[in-house]
């Protein structure tokens, strides 16, 4: 068994549009360890969602492009034809949780139907005793009684729809679970719980999270590494426990403080400007422009970078270390 | 904190199962009962006041009896004889009789009631100048020997476009923007030519030009001996009016489905189906055809009773022995038993399919439920 278990080369996707090409997932590469949890964190619109999209090729029709290597558990899946992906990938090894629960289950269907279908799908020979046994299981562990099973969608609540659907993606007890803004629909109590689900599922289950989010705080309770996303481009990388204290890329330290904390009482800082149109982004940083550490070297794109404790990032401001191979 | 929670999500469904049910759904049928009906009544009485223009008819119908009364006189040697007086008294005394016979002695408006009454019980009396082919005047006779020729031209193209294209546009939405997409785009205003303009070409290549098939009809004159025969001589007299129907509307309703099914496939439950691995099939099946089931079926069954009206230029131009031929006569004629025949029929109809539909949507879609409102979701 590989202890890495996903690595993502050069990934890019790109979408066509009336005005020209969009670059929602520019040049990204990153690599995850087995039971690990990366919190990709980011603005709106910064590409988040379409790397979920990519890595589980579900593509919209204007699609562009859409190249690179996705090597999961030492296979790159990006050249398995479609049936292939489907029968071999989506589900039975990537499974997510969707940013829209309220609308990511299907409203004629009831609940049961369509978290064991996965499971009769993928697993021809289970049948659907043993499917029902399993999704049984799932429940309790996400905490939902039994006989919402046999309910539709619209009479449970938004935070008891979100557990059916992480039910739903564990159910086939997948290598990787992608978690898409899990909890950003929800109230705080609901978020807490459902964060806490989560964990107990990873540390139970050795479970692999990539979880997207815009909410820095929550990513930290699950994260064991950040990946931070600015208009399409992964701009930095780091273990958490550094990223907290010792973010690098001036666009992650200013995202930092704009976080409020409980014991420190700092001043909140906000981020003048927007992020650049994805639609022909500037071709040196994209983050220059709202730099305040911004030089002439900055209209040129930047590479990444490599500093100590594994921390990767996109600024010309390290440029005295160590450049990356991928780059 | 998690079982804070889960017990209170849990008490408020409970209570919704319980009980109530059949007085709920007993109450929702007589009320939405009552107000079609109400619809039925209105709907019948207009009919019933424009197809006699108002009364205006039944002025018509008079003027026409004492033309009819004097003819008579005239063709009369004994009568002939009369003085004026004498002949115009006469004139008089048999128009009295005659018009109470048909009821022209009443105003109008009671009648109008009693028109009412009779069409809403189905007595639809006799038509006024209609008859059947068969002879007879009573308006049921007469329609129902339309009935089925058009029931066989209508719902045999009707079916056939309804089928054809929404499969067609099932394929066609998993191919937005292919080339024969495009193509179903540009060709969708060529249905802004009704199916009898399409009828008028067809015949005039196939049977004027080509004499493949025969101008129009139902059957060949005389039809031919044996069942066979004559199911063959009806079917080739079939193809040209279906193929106008459909050649006339296959487009725009393929247009009309694949957005329909391009828009509900872009829900995100669809994505999500993709996600899980389904197979295209089953997510047609499953996550695109089973959501919109109230809306397809809706469009299926206006499309059924929309068969009864018939089209009435289009079995014109095929000489098709149809409703919607007959209606055009009775129109024509001012027959109005034969026009309020009609309306009642198809009012109850679309009446009894209205109330059908709201049950059936309780079937197929979880989310309704019969007189829902209050204690609903």
């Amino acid at each position: 068994m590989n202890k890495m278990l996903l690595e993502v080369n050069n990934l890019k996707l790109y979408f066509r549009t009336k005005k020209g090409p969009v670059q929602a997932v520019d040049d990204v590469s990153f690599k995850l360890e087995r039971g690990k949890t990366l919190a990709v964190v980011g603005e709106s619109g910064c590409g988040k969602t379409s790397l979920s999209k990519a890595i589980l090729r579900l593509l919209p029709r204007n699609i562009m492009e859409y190249s690179g290597e996705i090597i999961l558990d030492g296979e790159d899946i990006m050249k398995y034809p479609e049936d292939r992906f489907r029968r071999e990938i989506r589900w039975k090894k990537i499974a997510m949780v969707p940013q829209a629960a309220m609308n990511s289950l299907n409203p004629v269907l009831r609940i049961l139907d369509q978290i064991i279908e996965p499971l009769l799908i993928h697993n021809r020979d289970m049948n659907r005793d043993q499917g029902l046994a399993r999704v049984k299981e799932m429940f309790r562990i996400v905490g939902l009684p039994e006989d919402f099973l046999y309910r539709y969608p619209f009479e449970l609540s938004g935070g008891m729809r979100q557990r059916a659907t992480i039910a739903m993606a564990l159910v086939t007890n997948p290598e990787l679970v992608i978690l898409d803004e899990p909890s950003s629909a929800l109230d705080l109590l609901t978020q807490a719980n459902l964060m806490n689900v989560l964990k107990r599922i990873k540390h139970e289950f050795g479970t692999t999270f990539i979880l997207i989010t815009h909410d820095i705080g929550t990513a930290s309770e699950l994260a064991d590494e950040i990946a931070v996303m600015y208009a399409g481009e992964m701009v930095e990388k780091c273990h958490a426990e550094y990223f907290y204290t010792d973010a690098r890329h001036p666009y992650s330290r200013k995202l930092m403080s704009s976080v409020p904390t409980l014991r420190e009482d700092k001043e909140l800082v906000f981020i003048p400007g927007q992020p650049p149109s994805l639609i022909n982004p500037p071709t040196g940083c994209r983050f220059a422009e709202r730099c305040d550490k911004r030089f002439a070297k900055c209209s040129e794109h930047p590479p990444t970078f490599d500093l100590e404790h594994d921390q990767q990032v996109q600024c010309w401001l390290y440029t005295d270390r160590e450049e990356v191979k991928h780059a | 904190m998690l079982s804070v929670e889960t017990a209170r999500e849990r008490a408020v469904p409970a209570a919704r199962r319980s009980g109530g049910n059949l007085w709920r759904i007993t109450k929702y049928t007589l009320v939405k009962g009552t107000t079609l009906l109400i619809t039925v009544i209105i709907a019948v009485y207009l009919t019933i006041l424009i197809a006699n223009m108002g009364g205006y008819v039944d002025k018509m119908r008079e003027s026409e009896l004492r033309f009819q009364i004097a003819e008579e006189i005239n063709q009369n040697e004994e009568l002939r004889l009369l003085t004026v007086q004498e002949r115009k008294t006469y004139e008089e005394e048999v128009f009295r009789v005659r018009a109470k016979q048909l009821g022209l002695d009443r105003p109008f408006i009671v009648k109008s009631f009693i028109y009412l009454w009779n069409g809403l019980t189905l007595n639809l009396g006799r038509a006024i100048h209609l008859t059947s082919d068969a002879g007879s005047a009573y308006v049921d006779n007469i329609i129902g020997e339309r009935l089925a020729p058009t029931l066989l031209v209508m719902a045999s193209s009707q079916l056939l476009l309804f089928f054809s294209a929404m499969f067609f546009a099932l394929f066609l939405s998993r191919r937005y923007g292919s080339r024969l997409d495009r193509l179903v785009v540009a060709m969708a205003p060529t249905s802004a030519a009704p199916a009898w303009f399409y009828g008028i070409f067809l015949i005039m290549i196939f049977a004027a030009v080509l004499h493949w098939l025969p101008f129009g009809g139902m059957i060949d004159a005389p039809p031919p001996p044996g069942f066979w025969a004559k199911v063959g001589s009806i079917i080739k007299h079939l193809i040209l009016p279906i193929s106008a129907f459909v050649a006339s509307s296959f487009w725009l309703s393929s247009y009309y489905w694949r957005t329909f099914f391009l828009i509900h496939s872009s829900e995100d439950y669809v994505d999500m189906a993709k996600a899980k691995g389904l197979t295209g099939r089953a997510i047609e099946r499953r996550y695109v055809l089973r959501p919109t089931l109230p809306t397809i079926i809706t469009s299926f069954a206006m499309t059924l009773i929309g068969l009864w009206t018939g089209a009435i230029v289009f079995e014109t131009v095929f000489n098709w022995p149809g409703l919607g031929r007959l209606t055009q006569q009775a129109i024509n004629m001012f027959d109005t038993p034969v026009i309020v025949g009609v309306t009642v029929i198809y009012a109850y109809l679309l009446a009894l399919t209205l109330f059908l539909l709201d049950i059936v949507y309780a079937i197929v879609d979880p989310r309704v439920k019969l007189g829902g409102g209050e204690n609903g979701s």
